[in-house]
């Protein structure tokens, strides 16, 4: 990185080594636990993905450059159509709005996305950490649409909701970041301060189809 | 009791499942496929009810969604009480329980019903009205008498037990009624490859074709039933709901139904599955396909238990095996009356006649009556009911022609069963919902759908079509135009062959004439439920009611829960008939959502109790509830209030965390502070332009304070903004205008200056924030970080990065508080474990936890603003003694600069935030007291301001206050009175607002 490019944005490692354990949104609520306790067969699963890494990338993208080198430092390819998503090895990114992205990487990547994108992207961008501020949950299962369908007012039928399919949106009082994994698999990106709240809602939602929480 | 008008064989009831229930105290027997009032009646009972106003004794009149008497109270526990339930449409269960809503103290032996009986003519329409308001010091006694005495059913004192839900659908096609049109528009897009959503209120499919005798292509009508809803339930992407009323049409073709998941089932839902569940659906094109209800006919004494309408007589035989009565006699206006008197010869037992109002009928009723020796009274009416818990007798005149005059003596027939058919009236109530008003239709005698700007179509009974073969093919044909409409391709269909006959066409009669004048007349019912009559109606209109809304105003009628579903048309027309006009030149009132009445569970949902709103937690919380913290609701958030030591009062740990702060150290959550990453080369200007204070010069490494304001110049929010990088600023929001100041940013760099590149991105959840503070907290941090913590490489207003617990932190050097403070940021999945590192080193400085009213005290000491609390959007900061923030040289103008230069705005004399003390330094000024120049002044003083912030201050010994004065900056020294409600006066002084270190020597130290 240049030195005049040094001072331009603040970039820090925001983890601490390995020694000191992060803890999610949901950590008190002792999942394993509950894991290894609970129902282990039901048409309902949840999961919780927690300290993923995930940042938000702001840029134009009318700036053929800019996605170009965006494209590349990902390792997949930008979307500018609406609600898509693309996916590679370790890395995912959500269309958010016309000028915005959602990323998820491995935990401990975060940082190096920062510094290859200080380093490496031209014009003016944002790319902002904000892993400490959300959380992963993913729903899966016989009943995963039905559950959605109560917490969610967006069409799920896989005709219009097809798998790699993005939408923000009103998630029972709260909001959530919904990407379609498969026909019967749902990732949420849900805010940390929302955290208990949507625990306890989907917990509640799926309890008519039988619920199994999985780690 | 056993069922002694239980039929011997017939229905769709199983006779080898007995169910045991309890009505009003009884036990009782019926059978599985019984509702509640097919089993009552099966039983014999006559009386369900008392009247609303005259108390009087009422029976089950229909068999459907239209029932206005039998509403009853459900549940076997005080936590399962469900009020407004019809019994026509509650399916038995084993072990349900069930009473009367109305009659106190029993329906049998009921008070009201002595005031009715006595008042008789004493109570016209709008009783209520004229009678109890005077003297109206009485009319709380009134009212709780009344209320007890009518009334329809209560709520259950206790917590619902059960669960309910919601469910967001989306369809191509949604069709409401399974009745003959509404399967086959649901097949005709379902096989088109349509979404198919098919709504019933009923526990079967077929609607109308369960309650009838109808063959389909020479096969009972069930097994075509059972064929198109097999072929539906295969289909894919077809939902079919039971049970389920769709009860509200709203704009966009959204429409909102009322599935009962399991009331059919038991007093409570099985574990863990919802009672009801309310399902907001989307749908592209909507089919009503909802059938028509029987009018009855308006007669006096028509209410007497034993005259319900010739539908349901027809459906309790063919559908329930119950004939709830021995004696029949029917009268009706048209063709289809006659059905009941065929059923209920069939099944056995006595018609004594069908009294026709019309004065020829030819065809295949005479042929069907000639064959079962029932006899026609053609031209006649029953102008009167004798009895009184059940029907006697009835009075069988000839009237004339168009039905307007009795024109001979009357007979009596001794019966115990009426049966009336005054034609049928379409279901429009969904296709009025969304602002559509019905249109009259003289060839079927009856509103039909009027025009709408739904996307909607209608098929069968609603349109006015009750031929069965034509209605199947208005319901073949709505679901075609369907998919035509969709833009997918309709396949051929073949419409079902069924037998019809030339019906004799229907007369138009609402009111059955009877020798005396309507007023003079026994009661002829038109709302049962509100008991409106025919006389009441022709009161009001005596009375100078002319608009239908006026007279139904009036007279409620339409007003109960069955929405006037049996009585509106027949109460328009006499209104009209009064009046001498037509039904069209009076028009008709319109129907409201819901079409039955709905469980306010199933309108909450599961966003009750725990879930009812979101809690949002910061990453300490576990530590804040390990440690006794009581908390606060700040927006969405639960933040910490104080934390009380066990026993101690809430001054007491107030007193104790703040002494403990200014003393030693304390340490706030902060994490809820809202914090907004900005990024990129016009970053600063943008700053510049959204606060009132300059930013151009803010080095690297450097906190600032700012306030932003509003267009007016008013402030809305305030905080501290950090340079991260020459580029990169982090600001801090209030907790509570986090998103209102993001949405702020965006708006005015998406609309008015798009040209400046910057990027605004939330973090406020990003990272956990928490505040040392107190002379002791750079020693606290010292031992945590390695930092230079000097207060000449690290001073008021810096911040810098360094690791603190083993955590990458950002530490701000910034203070709320007025003492030597510092801000710690770390990403939040590490917040809480730097908090309880913290707490590991701080048990020798006392480190003291504190909360969010400990930090109102702290920064009141210090004149501290909260934006929102000592500001209310009419206040600017010259108003607030804050010119010091507000730079009016900068090259770019800012927001709220025109604003606060307005005449109004420079005025000498506006409310000012001043400092208050109290001539008592003991009293505490109440937040919100209103202040008065002169406290001899004549009511009403004039009001000069009021109390913002109010807090004793254990470190100063004296209370402290703040307030907006009129022109109170002018007037340091004066004194400023405090009226209280209690009579008294707080006397204060208007002095500086802040009251601790004026110089702001200890937060520089």
């Amino acid at each position: 990185m240049s030195e005049a490019n040094n001072n331009v944005r603040l970039v820090m490692d925001q983890l601490p080594g390995d020694d000191i354990q992060g803890r999610s949104p949901l950590h008190h609520a002792d999942l394993a636990t509950v894991a290894a306790q609970g129902s282990q067969e039901g048409g309902v699963t949840i999961q919780h993905h927690p300290l993923v890494g995930l940042l938000t990338l702001r840029c134009n993208a009318g700036d053929a450059d800019q996605m170009a080198a965006a494209s590349k430092l990902l390792g997949v390819e930008l979307h500018c159509q609406p609600l898509t998503s693309s996916a590679g090895e370790g890395v995912a990114v959500r269309w958010m709005s016309p000028d915005e992205w959602l990323i998820s990487v491995d935990g401990a990547k975060a940082f190096d996305l920062e510094t290859a994108f200080h380093n490496d992207m031209p014009g003016h961008y944002a790319l902002v950490n904000v892993g400490g501020g959300l959380t992963v949950l993913e729903v899966s299962g016989e009943h995963a649409v039905d559950v959605m369908m109560k917490t969610a007012p967006v069409d799920f039928h896989l005709n219009t909701f097809p798998v790699g399919k993005v939408v923000s949106t009103v998630f029972a009082k709260s909001s959530a970041t919904i990407r379609r994994l498969a026909d019967d698999r749902f990732e949420l990106v849900i805010r940390r301060s929302f955290a208990d709240y949507l625990w306890l809602w989907l917990q509640d939602a799926s309890r008519e189809y039988g619920l199994v929480v999985r780690t | 009791m056993n069922q002694k008008n239980r039929l011997q064989s017939g229905g769709r009831i199983d006779r080898n499942q007995p169910m045991s229930f309890e009505f009003n105290g009884q036990l009782m027997v019926g059978y599985q496929g019984d509702t509640l009032a097919s089993a009552l009646l099966a039983n014999g009972v006559d009386v369900v009810g008392r009247s609303f106003k005259y108390s009087r004794p009422r029976g089950i009149v229909t068999a459907g969604a239209d029932e206005p008497n039998a509403v009853v109270q459900l549940g076997a526990t005080e936590a399962t009480q469900t009020p407004n339930v019809r019994a026509t449409q509650q399916e038995l269960f084993d072990g349900l329980v069930a009473g009367s809503t109305n009659g106190w103290p029993s329906v049998d032996n009921d008070f009201m019903g002595m005031v009715g009986k006595i008042g008789g003519s004493m109570m016209p329409p709008g009783f209520y009205y004229k009678t109890f308001m005077f003297p109206q010091s009485l009319w709380e006694t009134y009212e709780t008498f009344i209320r007890k005495a009518a009334g329809l059913g209560r709520s259950s004192k206790e917590s619902d037990v059960d669960v309910y839900d919601r469910m967001n659908q989306f369809c191509d096609v949604l069709v409401v009624g399974a009745g003959p049109a509404g399967l086959c528009a649901a097949l005709a897009a379902a096989r088109g490859g349509a979404r198919v959503i098919l709504a019933d209120e009923q526990s079967e499919f077929g609607g109308s074709l369960l309650d009838g005798k109808e063959t389909i292509s020479g096969k009972p009508a069930d097994e075509w039933i059972n064929k198109v809803v097999t072929e539906l339930e295969k289909t894919e992407d077809v939902l079919l709901l039971p049970r389920s009323t769709v009860n509200g049409y709203h704009d966009q073709n959204f429409l909102t139904i009322h599935q009962r998941c399991s009331d059919h089932l038991s007093d409570r839902a099985p574990t863990n599955q919802p009672r009801h569940r309310m399902h907001r659906v989307r749908a592209k094109r909507v089919i009503l396909a909802t059938g028509a209800q029987e009018r009855p006919l308006v007669f006096g004494n028509n209410d007497i238990p034993g005259c319900m309408t010739s539908t349901a007589v027809s459906t309790y035989i063919n559908r329930y095996g119950v004939a709830p009565g021995e004696n029949l006699v029917v009268m009706t206006t048209n063709d289809y009356g006659y059905q009941a008197a065929m059923d209920w010869h069939d099944a056995g037992r006595k018609v004594s006649c069908v009294v026709d109002t019309r004065e020829t009928v030819t065809g295949y009723v005479v042929d069907a009556m000639h064959e079962r020796g029932i006899r026609i009274m053609t031209g006649s009416a029953i102008t009167e009911v004798h009895g009184s818990k059940r029907v006697k007798a009835v009075s069988i005149a000839p009237i004339n022609e168009d039905g307007s005059k009795v024109v001979g003596p009357a007979a009596k027939w001794n019966v115990d069963t009426v049966a009336s058919s005054g034609g049928w009236s379409p279901a429009v109530h969904l296709s009025c919902h969304t602002g559509s008003r019905p249109v009259w239709n003289d060839d079927i005698i009856g509103f039909v759908p009027g025009p709408t700007v739904q996307k909607q179509l209608t098929a069968g009974g609603i349109n006015g079509c009750y031929e069965l073969e034509n209605v199947f093919k208005e319901g073949l044909g709505a679901g075609k135009q369907a998919l035509k409409e969709l833009g997918l391709e309709p396949t051929r269909l073949m419409t079902p062959k069924v037998e019809s006959h030339e019906r004799n066409p229907a007369m138009a009669l609402f009111l059955v004439p009877h020798r005396k004048p309507m007023s003079r007349a026994p009661k002829q019912f038109v709302d049962y439920q509100n008991d409106v009559t025919a006389g009441g109606i022709e009161l009001a209109c005596r009375e100078g009611f002319q608009s239908i809304e006026h007279v139904k105003r009036y007279t409620a009628l339409g007003f109960g829960t069955d929405q006037g579903k049996l009585g509106n048309i027949n109460g328009m027309a006499i209104a009209a008939q009064v009046q001498n006009k037509t039904l069209p030149e009076t028009g008709t009132t319109v129907f409201r959502p819901n079409y039955t009445p709905i469980t306010f569970g199933a309108i909450a949902g599961r966003d009750c109790g725990e879930l009812f709103d979101p809690k949002r937690y910061t990453a300490m919380q576990p530590w804040h509830v390990a440690n006794g913290a009581l908390f606060e609701d700040v927006g969405q958030w639960k933040r910490p209030w104080y934390f009380p030591k066990p026993g101690e009062s809430m001054q007491a740990a107030l007193n104790r965390e703040c002494k403990a702060t200014r003393e030693s150290v304390g340490i706030l959550d902060a994490s809820t502070l809202g914090k907004i990453d900005i990024q990129g080369k016009d970053a600063r200007e943008f700053l510049g332009r959204v606060y009132t204070n300059a930013w151009a010069k803010l080095p690297v490494g450097k906190c600032r304070y700012g306030l932003m304001c509003g267009e007016d110049g008013m402030i809305f929010d305030d905080g501290v903004t950090s340079c991260l990088g020459e580029n990169h600023f982090l600001m801090t929001t209030t907790t509570g205008g986090a998103a209102r100041v993001l949405e702020w940013l965006e708006i005015y760099h998406q609309t008015e200056w798009p040209e400046l590149e910057v990027y605004f991105n939330s973090v406020t959840d990003h990272w956990s924030t928490m505040t040392i503070s107190g002379p002791n907290s750079r020693k606290l941090l010292a031992e945590l970080t390695d930092a230079d913590l000097s207060n000449d490489n690290f001073g008021f207003m810096d911040w810098k990065t360094a690791n603190v617990a083993g955590v990458p932190a950002r530490i701000f050097r910034i203070s709320f508080t007025g003492e030597l403070s510092y801000e710690i940021n770390v990403q939040a999945n590490y917040g809480l474990h730097v908090w309880e590192q913290l707490f590991a080193h701080g048990e020798k400085y006392n480190l003291t936890p504190y909360g969010t009213e400990t930090m109102h005290i702290l920064r009141a000491e210090k004149g501290f603003i909260i934006a929102g609390q000592d500001t209310d959007g009419a206040v600017h900061p010259h108003d607030l003694g804050m010119s010091w923030a507000v730079a009016n040289s900068k090259p770019f103008s800012y927001i709220g600069k025109r604003g606060m230069a307005r005449e109004d705005c420079v005025r000498p004399d506006r409310k000012q935030l001043v400092g208050l003390k109290t001539t008592d330094p003991n009293v505490v000024i109440p937040e919100g007291s209103q202040g008065v120049f002169d406290p001899k002044a004549p009511i009403p003083m004039p009001m000069v301001g009021h109390v913002t912030s109010s807090y004793w201050s254990e470190n100063l010994g004296h209370s402290i206050a703040m307030g907006l004065v009129k022109g109170g900056l002018s007037k340091m020294g004066e004194k400023v009175y405090y009226p209280q409600a209690d009579g008294s006066v707080i006397e204060a002084e208007i002095c500086s607002p802040v009251f601790l270190d004026p110089k702001g020597e200890r937060q520089n130290v």
